[in-house]
């Protein structure tokens, strides 16, 4: 008999939370209470969720894992909210093996997170997950962000699946793909006249005046841990080890900061061993606070005022988790690198007929990341490379393509236009 | 005379109001007029004379980071404070 997935009206859970003890001040490590707090009350810090992890039975929990759901939910005890029974499923993308491009790289052994495959085709939607459940549990009724295109079409598939409204807000210049994929999911799409900070600081005012659920502002503390979930998938699907090496682009620094916090949580859970985990952050040169701090001595991040990138996806000048990035990578042992839009389109290029994937110009950001590092000599014999895909390039404008002319249904005229590729 | 405007948070620290008059000559000053009229607001969000890392000021809606330190705040302007979270 066929299952049919309903929507649920409201907030029902289908795990429960365990390990969650309450909300962590980075800032002061205050302990508080998990309620609609979204920065430390003590000092205004940020606040994160903190976990009794001693209280998870390794063999437990690896089990449960494993007999999880093939989602991101399969992690649930190690996430701050339980899942919504709606059944909208994100995550438990491959992890793929890429030898030809690996051969091109000069790299023995390389791994792609695909994380385009998600369900509005970024990895966006493991974030916006944790902060619909979260949405759901307080009763909210609008879920908003501020976006650089991506986000918006993950804010807006999930709040259309769990009937809630939608606002997203996004730089007036963001990709007409991912404006029109955000507004078809029915969400109300407020172009901005100005950089996506500005438009940052505008949901910053907003959040407070609506009471609406911000998925990167009033609801981060929880939006930010759907990140953790990528390095989990990626340990348990190399058997449960820490890649030796992990690329990851940079926007806010989140998904940065969230990998060294998922590496730290497999490692007390003692779901994997201590081998090192370097943490390397790729961003475009023309938005690179902070590849650009860790290449100048681990200095304090400076904000860009105008990105110039053709990977928009990344281009937030004043990244709020930069400082705690540059630490990240400097504790990690990684590098960085800030590469030039031509290495990115040469980037796609490679990773699309290489290993047929096509990526948004932020995965061009990451792989060409890796090529710099392979040239730097980062990766040695035998050392395990994990290269996060994060978003497909099929929501972009077409790059002009030097196509050869329409030919007519016609054989010889065929083999006479392309007579130079099959010779 | 400048004003601030205050996120939600940090209400509590200036009697609940969005917000509050401010006297500072430039941005550099800003932080010690802060202390020496608001000593709970200053607290929370000024460390070692300071605006913390944690705290994003905007002025007149841009960030205060692009504005040399001798910008003039005599002069009527809106002093934002939110947390510094992004991610989009």
């Amino acid at each position: 008999m066929a299952t049919i997935e309903t929507q649920s009206p409201g907030y029902e859970a289908t795990t429960s939370r365990r390990a969650l003890i309450g909300l962590r001040c980075r800032a002061c490590g205050a302990l508080q209470p998990a309620d609609e707090r979204y920065v430390c009350g003590d000092c205004f810090g940020p606040i994160e969720p903190a976990y009794d992890l001693a209280s998870l039975e390794p063999a437990v929990l690896k089990w449960e894992i494993e007999n999880g759901p093939r989602s991101l939910w399969r992690y649930a005890p190690l996430l701050p909210v339980a899942a919504p029974a709606s059944g909208y499923e994100v995550g438990w993308t491959p992890l793929l093996a890429a030898p030809r491009l690996a051969a091109l790289f000069g790299i023995e052994r390389l791994y792609l997170k695909d994380d385009t495959r998600n369900p509005t085709l970024s990895f966006k939607d493991r974030p916006v997950a944790i902060a619909l459940a979260r949405a759901l549990e307080l009763g909210l009724d609008t879920i908003a962000c501020a976006s650089t295109g991506n986000l918006a079409g993950a804010v807006a598939a999930a709040a259309a699946r769990n009937g809630l409204k939608a606002f997203v807000f996004v730089p007036e210049d963001t990709e007409p793909g991912k404006i029109a994929s955000a507004a078809e999911y029915g969400a109300h799409v407020v172009r901005v006249r100005g950089t996506y900070d500005q438009v940052n600081r505008l949901c910053g005012r907003l959040a407070d005046e609506h009471g609406w659920g911000f998925v990167n502002f009033t609801l981060r503390p929880y939006y930010a841990e759907g990140s953790k979930t990528l390095l989990f998938e990626c340990a348990e699907q190399l058997g449960w080890t820490l890649p030796h090496h992990v690329v990851v682009p940079v926007g806010s620094g989140a998904l940065l900061t969230r990998t060294a916090t998922a590496v730290s949580q497999l490692r007390a859970t003692t779901l994997v061993g201590d081998e090192h985990c370097h943490i390397h952050a790729a961003q475009p040169a023309g938005c690179a606070p902070v590849s650009d701090a860790v290449l100048a001595d681990w200095r304090e991040v400076a904000p860009v005022r105008t990105p110039k990138t053709i990977a928009r996806s990344l281009a937030i000048g004043a990244p709020s988790d930069g400082d705690r990035a540059v630490e990240v990578v400097r504790e990690s042992r990684g590098s960085a690198a800030a590469v030039s839009d031509e290495q990115i389109a040469d980037a796609i290029r490679d990773l699309a007929t290489n290993e047929g994937i096509f990526v948004e110009p932020a995965g061009g950001v990451n792989v060409a990341t890796a090529r710099v590092l392979a040239e730097r000599g980062v990766f040695h014999a035998g050392e395990t490379v994990v290269l996060y895909l994060t978003g497909n390039g099929y929501k972009q404008e077409p790059r002009d393509l030097d196509l050869r002319p329409a030919i007519a249904p016609d054989a010889d005229e065929f083999r006479e236009i392309y007579a130079e590729v099959l010779r | 005379m400048s004003v601030i405007r205050l996120p939600s948070p940090l209400r509590s620290s200036v009697g609940g109001q969005t917000t509050i008059p401010i006297e500072a000559t430039d941005l550099r000053s800003l932080p010690a007029a802060i202390a020496q009229l608001y000593p709970d607001l200053a607290q929370r969000v000024i460390k070692d004379g300071a605006f913390g890392k944690f705290v994003s000021v905007f002025v007149d809606g841009e960030d205060a980071r692009f504005f040399p330190p001798d910008t003039d705040l005599a002069a009527a302007k809106v002093v934002e404070l939110l947390p510094a979270v992004s991610g989009g």
